[in-house]
Order: structure tokens, then sequence, then C-alpha cells
């Protein structure tokens, strides 16, 4: 699953502003030709760590490697292999869209005709208007479409579809499939869990400047704790007392509970000496995963199974 | 009557608002002001306390068009005082000073604020139409007021009496607030701030030019000027209190014009529309400074036009001080005293000074916007494209200097042109086209720290403008006042030979550029070590 050469690297990563810590110890390993889903409540620090990789902040401690090179010292160097897109696109008002995506191209050297032509078409942009009669959403697209069209091996995302609508949003995910597809790397910060669980292959979750999480979507997945709802003839002894068992809820033949994935043996066991009429089992959506780490419990509180993400 | 109270509800919170904002801005320009004042009006009292004195300076001043053109009609100078003698160094500055005050911070309040996102939050709650501009206005003239009243309680305290301190207060107050309300209308036209406070400094402009003209030919011509409104008022060389109507009416009725026009328009726009941009980028637009000449080009453009519009007044004038030097032997003295240079120089070389110094505030103003730049995250994507920093920044100076030298050649050769074409001396054109081509190195140093400042200490980049300030204000004010060559030498403009009325020296403006180049190369190792964006 994972490649042998990292694009990302971060070991660490400490920065402050004044006496607010904004990142405390940040890892973050991005290999070349994944998705990289970067998740984290507001104000956790992922912008500031994009910053940090695009040289435009100073990390304070720990170490930051960005393809070759050091995000700080050969800042320039490495641009000419990354493209960005803000959450937040701020143009210059007396400027057409069209012109911003030109001049963005003229310092990267240049820029595909063709494929400009087809990715404003693709996000109906109107190149013609002036960037203060944009809406958030078209203001985002000029920046997705100069990044886009520029063929960069490395795109960091930063929240790039805040304000698009769902068809747009489409169209986006289309479009970060292929640039995958042709090998290149992304890293990809935002709140649509649905995008992120469609186009990545790998996640980092991060909380108040600390990397609180990280693997496949799999992975996580199976370090969490799936919740099965069983019918059986009898009530099912001892479930509650099986290590990486929790929240029983017993409902007549109904019982509800959840189970981490090395206490699944024992509980089946117990399940079919009940006399099982049906089982279901449920993985934790991402959205689940994502509210414990985030720090908000789903609605059923989970107890703590030992391993390192509970809190 | 019901929609009119609507159309303002929440002015009141929004006026706390402002005040709150501006806490740190309006006294600053209050107590910066009335230090000035003060310290002339000490200056003034000492270096005329006896009336031979007081009466030497009527000689040199009254009637001479060079003096006119700067200061006014020179009221109360047939038996002057010190307070007559004040007003007529003073007065027109500190209008001007009100004026820039009004127009800043009307626009501030009003257009600046529709721009920014959060004006539509504000809206969103129960906020009438007009409560925006209302409160602005409202907070404008609680700072002109605190203004006011602390020049008038300074030239008390300083032994200069009271009506005349009350009415030049008054004067004050009525000309900030005139401009503020100029202002607002220019808010309601433009659909930006830059734009909003190009036209309403325009107007500044022109009035000063206005009330120039009309003072020197004695006709009624200077009442079309929001300045000689202020002057009309004739502080300590008996008061004219009913003139203080004149900017106060006007006031009222603009602002009543500005409401319907903000009536007749959308929330975030202007009455002139924008129109589409090209699809694709010019070549000329390829890189970091086709961004740059693209940023700085409206400015650059509209003080161009002000500067040729302002030197082909002083050149025009000129003439008419030429034709006061046979009336008036005792300037001829005076000059021949100075160094032997014709009066005609010596009116163009303050020309040249004040195009200096307005070269010299383009470039602040031009290299601040290379601040805006970053603190509005505009610079993040041309960071994160594979251009450095010192790329980015030499883009701005280098297009906002050459547009700086721009002015001072078109300011210059507009002077030599008015002044050639009326006296008919047509060498003129380049002397003072050079003249002020050789002030060159004033703003450029200037501009240079103001750089420096905004690499080095951004959150101190504002402090630029109190450096210029305090230039101009020496630049204009220290040879009447008297002030002590330490504190005039802060200003880089005393530093530059006052051509065409002195010879040229060189090494004053070798050590400028000097100067101005290690500021410059100082702040571009100082942009690469600190972090970028709202620091």
């Amino acid at each position: 699953m994972r490649s042998t050469e990292s694009v990302i690297e971060l070991r660490g990563l400490r920065k402050a502003f004044g006496t607010t810590l904004a990142l405390d110890g940040l890892e973050l390993e991005v290999a070349r030709g994944e998705v990289h889903g970067f998740l984290g409540p507001n104000g956790s620090g992922k912008s500031v760590t994009i910053r940090i990789l695009l040289g435009l902040l100073r990390r304070d401690g720990g170490q930051a490697r960005l393809l070759d090179g050091d995000p700080w010292a050969d800042a320039v160097h490495l641009h000419r292999r990354l493209a960005y897109v803000p959450g937040d696109v701020n143009l210059w008002p007396n400027l057409s869209g069209g012109e911003v995506i030109d001049l963005l191209a003229a310092l990267r050297g240049g820029i595909d005709r063709g494929r400009r032509a087809e990715l404003i078409e693709r996000f109906e942009l109107d190149p013609r208007k002036k960037a203060s009669t944009y809406s958030k959403g078209n203001r985002q697209k000029v920046a997705l479409v100069a990044a886009l069209a520029s063929d960069a091996e490395l795109l960091l995302l930063d929240e790039p579809t805040s304000g698009l609508d769902p068809l747009m949003e489409a169209v986006f995910q289309d479009c970060i499939l292929e640039r995958k597809a042709a090998g290149r790397t992304v890293l990809l910060s935002s709140h649509i869990l649905a995008e992120v669980e469609t186009l990545c292959d790998r996640l980092t979750i991060i909380r108040a400047g600390r990397t609180v999480e990280r693997g496949t979507l799999a992975e996580l997945r199976h370090m969490t704790r799936t919740s099965y709802t069983v019918e059986t003839e009898r009530p099912v002894d001892g479930l509650a007392t099986v290590p990486g068992v929790a929240g029983v809820i017993v409902d007549g033949q109904v019982t509800r509970f959840e189970a981490a994935p090395e206490a699944i043996g024992e509980v089946l066991r117990r399940v079919q000496s009940a006399g099982v009429r049906s089982l279901v089992g449920q993985p934790p959506t991402l959205e689940e995963l994502f509210l414990r780490h985030y720090g908000v419990e789903p609605a059923a509180p989970l107890e703590p199974s030992g391993d390192a993400h509970s809190h | 009557m019901r929609t009119r109270t609507e159309s303002l509800a929440g002015s009141i919170r929004l006026l706390r608002l402002a005040l709150r904002r501006d806490r740190v801005r309006i006294p600053i320009w209050v107590l910066s002001t009335a230090a000035m004042v003060g310290l002339s009006a000490g200056s003034v009292r000492d270096l005329y306390a006896t009336a031979e004195q007081r009466s030497g300076y009527a000689r040199l001043v009254r009637d001479n068009a060079a003096m006119i053109v700067q200061a006014g009609p020179g009221y109360g100078l047939d038996e002057p005082t010190v307070g007559a003698i004040l007003m007529n160094e003073l007065s027109v500055w500190i209008l001007i000073l009100v004026a820039v005050l009004g127009v800043m911070m009307t626009t501030r309040h009003t257009r600046a604020e529709e721009e920014t996102l959060r004006a539509e939050l504000v809206r969103s709650a129960p906020v009438g139409r007009h409560a925006a501009a209302v409160a602005g206005m409202a907070a404008v003239a609680v700072a002109q007021l605190l203004l006011a009243g602390a020049v008038a309680a300074l030239l008390v305290a300083t032994g200069y009496g009271a009506a005349g301190a009350a009415a030049f207060g008054a004067a004050l107050f009525g000309v900030g607030m005139a401009f503020a309300a100029i202002s607002l209308v220019a808010g309601q036209v433009a659909s930006t701030s830059r734009a909003a406070n190009g036209l309403a400094l325009a107007a500044l402009g022109a009035a000063f030019v206005i009330r120039a003209v009309g003072d020197v030919q004695g006709g009624w011509l200077s009442w079309a000027s929001p300045i000689h409104w202020g002057q009309a008022v004739r502080a300590y060389a008996g008061e004219r209190w009913l003139a203080l109507a004149v900017p106060l009416v006007v006031c009222a009725a603009l602002v009543t014009i500005a409401g319907s026009l903000a009536d007749r328009r959308d929330f975030g726009g202007g009455l002139l529309a924008q129109r589409p941009g090209r699809a694709e980028a010019t070549a000329r637009l390829a890189g970091p400074i086709g961004l740059a000449l693209r940023l700085h080009r409206g400015a650059a453009v509209g003080w161009a036009v002000g500067v040729a519009a302002l030197g082909v007044f002083y050149g025009i004038v000129a003439d008419e001080a030429e034709q006061m030097l046979v009336d008036n032997p005792q300037m001829a003295d005076y000059l021949a005293g100075l160094g032997g240079g014709s009066i005609v120089d010596a009116f163009l070389a303050t020309g040249t000074l004040v195009i200096g110094l307005l070269a010299g505030g383009y470039l602040v103003s031009a290299v601040l916007r290379m601040r805006a730049e970053e603190t509005a995250g505009r610079v993040d994507p041309l960071l994160a494209a594979p251009m450095s920093r010192v790329r980015w920044v030499t883009s701005h100076l280098v297009v906002a200097m050459s547009a700086a030298v721009a002015l001072l050649l078109i300011g210059g050769l507009a002077a030599g042109v008015g002044a050639a074409l009326t006296t008919g001396d047509g060498a003129l054109v380049g002397r003072v086209g050079l003249a002020a081509l050789a002030m060159a190195p004033a703003p450029l140093a200037l501009g240079a720290v103001a750089f420096l400042l905004c690499a080095a200490a951004p959150r101190w980049a504002m402090a630029a403008w109190a450096l210029f300030g305090l230039s101009a204000a020496i630049g204009l004010l220290a040879d009447a006042l008297g002030l002590p060559s330490w504190v005039t030498s802060v200003s880089p403009y005393r530093h530059i030979p006052a051509l065409p009325a002195v010879p040229f020296r060189a090494l004053p403006i070798v050590v400028l550029l000097m100067v101005a180049a290690i500021a410059a190369a100082a702040g571009c190792i100082a942009i690469t070590r600190r972090d970028i964006g709202r620091v």
C-alpha cells in the first residue's frame, strides 16, 4: 500500500504565533502518487501546515521535507513542481478570471492552452468577468483551473471546494482522479467527508496542532469498533465482559453493541450459542471516525478500548 | 416617516463601532496636528515679538503672489498681529490636513467597509440603508471636533486670543466636514475605496489651485474652493463668523445628495458599472512586473494628472511673482540676500518641493500597497508559484519608484512649460524639469524606508505616513518657524539643493540615493526572513 518515496514528510513540526501554539509536534507523510486526506477541526492547524509547506511561514521546530527539498529554503525551486489552491481565494479585483489564470500560469512557466480551455469549460467559468464580480464559488474555480491546468506533480489543496455547487464538486472529483491516474500527488484538506472518502487513499487527522490518527480508511476503520445489531432466540450471555466490546444495549431479543476486530471471534461464538436469527454489522462511517477525533462523540458513547486513539 | 427612521436604524451602534475601530487613529491625528500647531504657534510668537519684526514680515509677504499661492490672501497683515502671521503661515496646511482626515476617514467607514465581506453581515442585521454613512459621518465629526478643540485649546494656551482660536477651530471643523461630505458622495459614485479616495483627493487638489488663483486675482473665484471657506472666517483678522455657514450648508447638501445616490445604487456597487475584462491575459501581464504595472497603473495615472495640473499652475503663476518684484523692493533685497536667485526661480523651487512631496506621498502609498496585497492574501498564490519574495517586492519597488520619478519629471516639465509660456523664457522647461528630477532621491529614500518598515516591522508599516507627514511639515514650514536644524535634518527633502534657486550640489544627492539603496537592500533581506501573511 505504502509507496517507498514520500513527497511530503513532516516530523514533530512546531509553530507558534506569539504565545499561541499553532502546531505542536505535527506528523504528516504523503507518498508519491497518492491522494492524501488532511482532516481536522477548524483551527487545528491545517492551513498553517500548508503555509509552512509553501514556505510562507517558517517553522519553529521539527523537520520538514517537501519533494526533495526544504520548504523554506528551497521554496522557489520547489514551487516549479507544485500548485496550490487556497480555501479562501482573494483575487485582484480589477483583473478578469482569465487574466489571473494566465498570470499564475506565466509565473509557473507556461500553460497548456488546450487544457486551460477544457477546464474552463468543465468548470463553466466565465473568464471575462472581473474578479471583484465573482461569487465565492467562481473565485474558487479560478484558483482550481489555474492549479489543475499546470500539470504540477504535487497539488496542495486547502479546502479547495468550499463554495462549489454539487455539480462542480463532481467535476472537481473527476479532475483529481484523473490527476491521480496520471501519477500526480495530492494533499487534500477538506471538511467534505464524502469527497475525502471518494478520493483519498490515506488520511491524516490532526487536532490542536498534533496528528491524532493516520492510515488508510480501512486501517482507521479497523482500529475502531464496528456496530452490530443481532437478533437471538435467547439473551446473549456475558457479552459485555468480552474484551473489546462496549455499549451493549439489550432490547428484548435485539442486542446492539460495538466490538473491536479482535473481539469478533468470541462475540460470534456467544451470539451463535444464543441462537442467532440475524446479524447486521456496520463499519464506522468516516463521519463517526471524524466525530470521535474531533472531540464530539457519536450518539452511543464508546469506552476506551485500550488503544492509542482514545481521548 | 417610518422609512426615514428605519433607514437609520443601528446608526448609534455603528458609530460606537467606528470609534472603537479608530481608537488609536483619532488620537494620532489629533495629537500630531495639535503638536504641529503648538510648535508653530510658539515659534511665530517668539520670531515676531516686536511690532518692527511683524511689519517686516508683512512688507515681505503682502501682495506677494508667491506667498499668496502658498498661504492665502493674507488677512490681517495691514496691522499684523502674531495671530494673523500664524494664520498666514499655517492655516492653509492645517485646513488641507483636516480635509485629508475627512476624506480618508469617511471612505474608511463607508465605501471601504462596503468592499469587505463583513459589511454584508452588518447589513443583514436590522441596520438601515443609510446607517453606515450616518455613523461614518458622525465618527468623522467626533474626530474633527476633537482635533479642532485641541488646536484651539493649544492656541489659547500658547497665548493667542480665544476668539481667534475659536474661529480657527470652527473653520477647521467646517472644512473637514465639507470634505468628509465630498468623500461620501465620491463613495457613491465610485465602486472602490481607492477610486473614492482618488476622486475626493482630486477635489482637494482642485480646491487648492482654485483658491490660489482666486486669491492672487483677488476676485470671487476663491469662494468656489472649500479651503477658502476656512480662511474666509478670518481667524485673528476680524473674525467673520457668518462664513462658517458656507461649509456647513454645503456639507448638509452633499450628505443629502449622497443619501439619494445611495438609494439609487446596489449595495457594494457604484454608479459607474464594471466592464468585462479580457478572457485571456496579454503578454504584458506575464510576470511580476506586468502584474505590478497593472496594479499601480490607475493610481499612478491619477497622481500624474494631479501633479501635471499643479505643475502648470505653479509655472503660470511664477510670472506673476516676477511682476510683483517691480512693486516690492524689499522682496528684491530679501532675494538678493538669499544668494542672488531670481524671484521666479525661488518660486519655482517651492513648486518643485511641492511636486517632490507629492511624489513622496505617492510612493509611500504605492509601497504600502504591497503590504495590502500581503494582508489580503493575494500574494500567497504568487509566492506559491516559483517566484522568490525578492522578485515579488522588487517588482513593486521598481514600478512604484519609476512611477514616482516619472511624476517628478511630469510635474517639473509641466511647471517649466507653464513658466516658459508666461515669461517667454523657453530655457525654463529644461531647468525646472531637471530641478524636479533632482528631487528624486528624497521621495526614493522615503519610499525605501517605507518598504523597509513593511519588510522588517510590518505592524509598523503605517508609520511610513508619519515619516512622510514630518517631511512635508518640515519642508513647508521649517523656514517660517525657524526650526532647529537637528529637527529639519530628519526630512530627506531638506538635503536636496533648492533648484533652480541655488546651485546644484551632488553630495547630498549621492548620500540620499545610498540611504535609499541600503534601506531597499535591507528590506529585501528582511522580507525573506519573516512569515508572510497577516503577521
